[in-house]
């Protein structure tokens, strides 16, 4: 995962509309369609509000100008554990309908329901709907404007400090990792290789841990000392400076919360109903 | 084990957030307040170690990967269950945000179960077993496996509660597959702590050392 984080830093330098917002009003937006869509009873209405942030959220990737392949990349990192979760749906009963019609027989007594295949449908719309939203977020808008814009949003200070030094440490560790897995490469180790006692292997990886450990605890020892000599207190926080907002980020950000509470409204008033 | 968004209808995500922000606030007061200065940039640092460690891919004998999770680790070596809840939120706001592993609204619960459930199961199942085995390595290997295991069962149970995924079989299915995977994580928590505590024995805390000498 640490890997991606430098391709994701790459894209998310680039410049297009969508970049060029203010990292405030993205995450707001973001947050707001995630929540809303969270929010959304567990109905068929979720595919209705779906389509449309769905759509919503292709345009602005569309707008960003970064290719549909990075999206397809980026969304394949995350789908294991929520398709796992979402597949299997589909052989219970769960408590959000009355009655369940099984519209297959699998040997072993296992069967398929019709509401539940609707039901893992509904997650599903759901899942990839609040996925696609950070995906956005985060290869558009900078690491740095988005920690300087959760600031700027009233992240308290504490969190700001923190997340600053971890965010910039991340890319520290991210070539030391590498640099770690090239020196086991370059002795010709393969923590996948089976014809190595798994043991041997599982040891060599754990000495690596450690030592990621003690190297990084280290570093966190170099940099508080190297804060304190530059004055490091109670009081110490991250600057932020102040920024207001453009004319284009205020329409940006009232067209796009007024869209993530507009649409769930609207389609369960059936004012926006499907067809 | 990242429960992504829409598992967990929004009241109940809500319920998790509280309980994870008030144990965060207690992880910075320890920070502040338990570690000898005020060593919060030590910390940050090695939140984002630990986020490399995530990293290591670990091969599993059936042929697929996994990798740490490394809140017993942390809270062992620091010699405190707040520092796996520090540094676990930190690695869970930058895996939601950045890469969308584990969602926004669920993040209260994930930091549950792996920053608090992780490290407070990892950290005291670790202080009860040293004395009994009067070595660490071996109380060091059962309580990672243990955070694992509980951080495992425990969100089986939360998505039961949500009615997203049926109780027995979530038991079973997360229990079976974090039982294996938690053998990996707990044999790498006692190596690691060997390294450590060969290497830098003075960054290991107390009772460890102790007990060891």
């Amino acid at each position: 995962m640490i890997d991606d984080l430098f391709l994701i830093e790459k894209y998310a330098y680039r410049k297009s509309p969508v970049h060029t917002l203010d990292a405030r009003v993205k995450i707001v937006v973001a947050f707001a369609a995630i929540i809303a869509i969270v929010a959304v009873p567990y109905s068929t209405m979720v595919y209705t509000v779906g389509a449309i942030f769905f759509i919503f959220c292709a345009v602005l990737w569309g707008l960003s100008g970064l290719s549909p392949v990075i999206y397809a990349q980026r969304l394949a990192m995350i789908l294991p554990f929520g398709m796992f979760l979402i597949v299997f749906q589909i052989f219970f009963r769960n408590r959000y309908y009355e009655t369940f019609t099984t519209i297959a027989t699998l040997p072993f007594g296992i069967e398929i329901y019709a509401e539940s295949v609707e039901f893992a449908s509904i997650l599903l719309v759901k899942f990839l709907v609040s996925v696609s939203f950070i995906i956005l977020l985060s290869s558009t808008t900078k690491t740095q404007d988005l920690l300087e814009g959760a600031g700027r949003l009233g992240l308290p200070a504490e969190f700001t400090l923190v997340l600053g030094m971890m965010l910039r440490y991340l890319y520290v560790f991210g070539y030391m990792i590498r640099k770690m897995r090239q020196s086991l490469e370059t002795r010709c180790f393969d923590p996948f290789d089976r014809s190595l006692p798994y043991r041997y292997r599982l040891e060599k990886l754990a000495y690596a841990v450690g030592t990621l450990f003690i190297r990084s605890y280290e570093q966190g020892e170099r940099t508080y000392l190297a804060m304190l000599c530059r004055g490091y207190g109670r009081e110490s926080h991250l600057y932020i400076s102040k920024k207001p907002l453009m004319p284009r980020d205020w329409v940006f950000l009232s067209a796009g919360l007024l869209l993530a509470v507009a649409t769930p409204v609207l389609v369960w008033t059936g004012i926006v109903s499907p067809g | 084990m990242h429960i992504p968004d829409a598992f967990i209808p929004i009241p109940q995500a809500a319920l998790y957030w509280i309980i994870a922000l008030i144990f965060i606030a207690l992880s910075l007061r320890w920070a502040r307040k338990e570690m000898k200065d005020d060593k919060i940039p030590l910390v940050a640092v090695l939140a984002a170690g630990i986020f490399a460690i995530q990293a290591i891919n670990i091969p599993i004998p059936w042929g697929t990967s996994g990798h740490m999770m490394g809140a017993a680790l942390a809270a062992i070596v620091l010699g405190s269950p707040f520092a796996a809840v520090f540094v676990l939120t930190l690695v869970l706001i930058v895996q939601g945000v950045l890469f969308g592993d584990g969602g926004l609204t669920v993040m209260g619960a994930n930091i549950i179960n792996m920053g608090v459930i992780g490290g407070f199961v990892g950290f005291y199942s670790y202080r009860a077993l040293v004395p009994l085995f009067k070595n660490i390595y071996p109380a060091a290997f059962i309580a990672g496996w243990l955070s694992l295991f509980i951080a495992a069962l425990v969100t089986a149970v939360e998505m039961a509660v949500a009615g997203t995924f049926p109780l027995e079989l979530g038991l079973f299915s997360m229990g079976l597959y974090h039982a294996v995977i938690g053998v990996i994580e707990g044999g790498i928590t006692a190596v690691a702590i060997y390294l450590i505590h060969t290497a830098r024995p003075d960054i290991m805390a107390e009772p460890s050392g102790a007990v060891s000498s």
